[in-house]
């Protein structure tokens, strides 16, 4: 199972576009607004890694826009994105693959929909907003607009909806259902999961992301999207390089099984859940880095830190993790950047119930 | 195209309206019994009680423990998980030492959408935890890797009205690359209010019994349900010597790419996905005994699929199992799945209950009694919003 990354498309707090990720990724910026929250009759602030798609734009006139929500217009930015960075977009996507993972769907919509039934009544229900609450708009929006008629999927695993997409991706190819998979994580920011997120986690929200302090509760939410032009392994040498492995398990059962000379890309994201899997199941030592800060906490994050691995090959340069990431985790963090050498990478996700994946990249 | 190792399917677990399990699904099919009903368990305030598929029979006991709250779906899924496991020969021990995947279609079982919380979230009110809680454990593959203590994949599809198709198709292909020696694959969804009122709101919601590809269709009936097969790897169905029902011979899917919810009128994705599903399972029309269309009894849908299996497979019968079921979306697919095999089995499909009228707009018409069949293989096909469509088809097994 072998996947050659062509192009990378990624939308997120810090703007949009691999250029602006590599800037972010050097000079460690974080990017959350602070937005307002109303909760038991009192207002809070709360910071959010926020995207803008006015960049898709460049892509799409505002009449191919009209009725596409946030969460698509965030899919379709990103999916662009990673088709122009491909050189591709002029290309003949009859038989691409369509493969969108995310955890929530588009929430907004959800929500919106049930406003109309909510205030004029169920008959007056929105059936635009009911048609694009469903969890494949995004796909069929993609499809629609790429012209993209090979399969098509939407997979919604929570923190494995990504590598469970990947998995399809990397059969499709190997079985030639298609000529080329454009998959992508997607997830939303909406002001119920904000209110969820402060019932679950407590009053005051974080400052920052501490994500290796694994007893601390440090998530920031995060949107956006990562896409990713793959293709079979054609004997050339991508500039993304390839994913190589694909490891989703348990750790009832398993244990990730990391190359032994991979650097490790901790998809911790200041979930005090999740973290102590991290903490349990890395080994002392191991060489690693976490860019959770950089985009914050969200079901498909392990898409983005698949995108700065992609990049990492690329420039063969591993980046340093963000300032004040966290200390006493125990493991070889990273604070500067270093050559890669031509390494493999492995990122590494934990859901708060235990299944694990790990995605393995290398530049050839 | 080389043709795909055929998988087999050991175990079937089927509940709807029709039936708690799929000999009593089955046997009201046979009967031509069907009986849609307002919904009981919610209620609305449009001006016509549209009628629906609910099961109304207490579903059987599942769960080992009951330490997580957890919605309707995802107790269809593992009720029909247990009914597809033990018809599979396996239990939980059994289970726990093999590489078992789940992958699961659903709609109202990935979605965030509880009335009651987020209408007193919008009051101001600060609603408590409860209902998102239960979304949360209720990602129905989730809930069946749980409940079995699988660690192996696990996929819940959001395809819309194709899921359960896709979700067998994608779980096939899990056994066949080697990756799982056991896959639980299949569909569930329940009835919402949110579901009944958008499907109300796009008026392709017929508010009398559904008449797929009739001459006076007006749209589809709401149901709910699940079913789950069980995938196993040749090898391992060999070795513990368990006879199969069927194989998934094989498995396409193609995209219309030509409007959120309206199928492209020529068909062209539907074809695309038949052609691939064909092409990969080096069987010809002739062997064909019959299709399980889609079906929904919307105008736009029936045409498309008349057409198209018109064009494709002139002279073979065709039925819609919906008239019997509803449209029970995510689960849709993987319920008629569970069908096409007990009715290749058994060499005889139902007849497709609320055509009565033959539309002189479609080329190809439903069965419209019981019909006799011959042949080795079956298709089973869904459309969905997005463009989406998925086909399955499935060889005669040695149970």
């Amino acid at each position: 199972m072998r996947a050659a990354i062509r192009g990378l498309g990624i939308v997120g707090g810090f703007g949009s576009g691999i250029e602006k990720l590599k800037h972010t990724l050097i000079s460690g910026k974080r990017t959350p607004k602070l937005i307002q929250l109303s909760i038991k009759k009192r207002t809070i602030e709360m910071p959010v890694y926020l995207c803008d798609t006015s960049p898709l734009g460049a892509f799409l006139n505002k009449r191919a826009l009209r009725r596409v929500d946030h969460f698509s217009r965030l899919a379709l930015l990103g999916s662009f994105l990673a088709m122009e960075d491909a050189d591709m977009l002029q290309a003949d996507h009859e038989n691409f693959a369509i493969i969108i993972a995310t955890g929530y769907g588009a929430s907004n919509t959800t929500f919106s929909f049930l406003d109309t039934a909510f205030d004029d009544g169920d008959a007056c229900a929105s059936p635009t907003l009911f048609s694009n609450s469903v969890h494949n708009a995004a796909a069929a929006h993609v499809s629609i607009l790429l012209k993209a008629r090979g399969p098509n999927l939407t997979v919604s695993q929570f923190e494995m909806s990504v590598p469970s997409a990947m998995l399809a991706a990397c059969q499709w190819l190997e079985d030639r259902v298609a000529d080329a998979v454009l998959l992508g994580g997607v997830d939303e920011y909406c002001s119920v999961l904000g209110y969820c997120w402060q019932r679950f986690f407590g009053a005051d929200p974080p400052v920052s992301m501490k994500p290796v302090e694994w007893k601390t509760q440090s998530a920031i939410i995060g949107e956006g999207s990562a896409f990713f032009l793959l293709t079979r392994d054609e004997g050339d040498e991508p500039k993304y390089g390839f994913i190589t492995d694909i490891q989703i398990g348990h750790v009832r059962k398993y244990k990730p099984q990391s190359p032994g000379d991979a650097f490790l890309f901790l998809g911790a994201d200041g979930q005090k859940s999740s973290g102590i899997y991290y903490n349990r199941h890395i080994p002392h030592g191991a060489r690693s880095a976490v860019y959770t800060p950089l985009y914050g906490s969200l079901p498909v994050g392990l898409a983005f830190d698949m995108a700065i691995g992609a990049l990492s090959v690329r420039e063969d340069t591993v980046f340093a993790t963000p300032k004040h990431a966290g200390k006493d985790s125990g493991l070889n963090i990273f604070g500067k950047e270093q050559c890669l050498n031509s390494e493999r990478i492995s990122c590494l996700k934990f859901s708060c119930d235990g299944e694990f994946a790990m995605i393995t990249m290398a530049g050839t | 195209m080389t043709p795909l190792p055929p998988i087999p399917v050991t175990g079937i677990g089927c509940l709807c309206a029709a039936g708690n399990n799929l000999t009593e699904c089955m046997k009201s099919l046979f009967a031509g019994k069907r009986k849609p009903l307002p919904p009981t368990r919610f209620s609305s305030d449009h001006q016509v009680a549209y009628p629906v598929f609910e099961i109304r029979k207490t579903i059987p006991a599942t769960r080992s423990n009951q330490r997580h709250d957890i919605l309707f779906t995802a107790e269809l899924a593992l009720s029909a998980a247990k009914e597809a496991a033990e018809n599979a020969g396996w239990n939980r021990e059994m289970l726990k030492n093999r590489r078992v995947g789940v992958c699961i279609g659903t709609t109202v079982g990935s979605a965030m959408n509880n009335e009651e919380f987020y209408r007193s979230y919008r009051d101001g009110d600060n609603p408590n935890m409860d209902p998102i809680v239960r979304f949360l454990n209720s990602n129905p593959a989730r809930a069946v890797a749980r409940e079995y203590n699988l660690t192996g994949p696990c996929q819940t599809v959001v395809n819309a009205c194709s899921s359960g198709t896709d979700a067998i198709g994608l779980g096939a292909s899990w056994i066949r690359s080697g990756i799982c020696d056991v896959v639980l694959a299949g569909g569930a969804d329940e009835l919402c209010r949110v579901t009944y009122n958008g499907f109300i709101s796009l008026m392709i919601t017929d508010d009398s019994p559904c008449k797929p590809f009739d001459a006076n269709r007006k749209g589809l009936n709401l149901g709910e349900g699940a079913a789950i097969l069980v995938l196993e790897s040749t090898d391992l169905c060999r070795s513990r010597k368990h006879p199969y029902h069927a194989t998934v011979l094989s498995y396409g899917s193609a995209c219309d790419a030509h409007h959120l919810t309206a199928p492209a009128q020529d068909g062209r994705g539907l074809m695309r996905a038949l052609n691939a599903a064909i092409g990969r399972c080096n069987r010809s029309p002739a062997d064909v005994a019959f299709i399980n269309a889609h079906g929904t009894g919307t105008p736009d849908n029936d045409q498309v699929e008349s057409f198209v299996l018109h064009k494709m497979f002139p002279g073979i019968p065709y039925l819609s199992t919906k008239g019997y079921t509803g449209h029970a979306l995510g689960a849709a697919g993987a319920i008629e799945a569970a069908f096409t095999i007990a009715c290749l089995n058994a060499g005889k499909i139902p007849a497709s209950i609320g055509f009565e009228n033959p539309d002189p707009e479609l080329p190809a018409a439903p069965v419209k009694h019981q019909t006799e069949v011959n042949g080795t293989i079956a298709i089973t096909q869904s459309l969905a919003f997005g463009g989406n469509n998925a086909v399955v088809i499935f060889g005669k097994g040695n149970s």
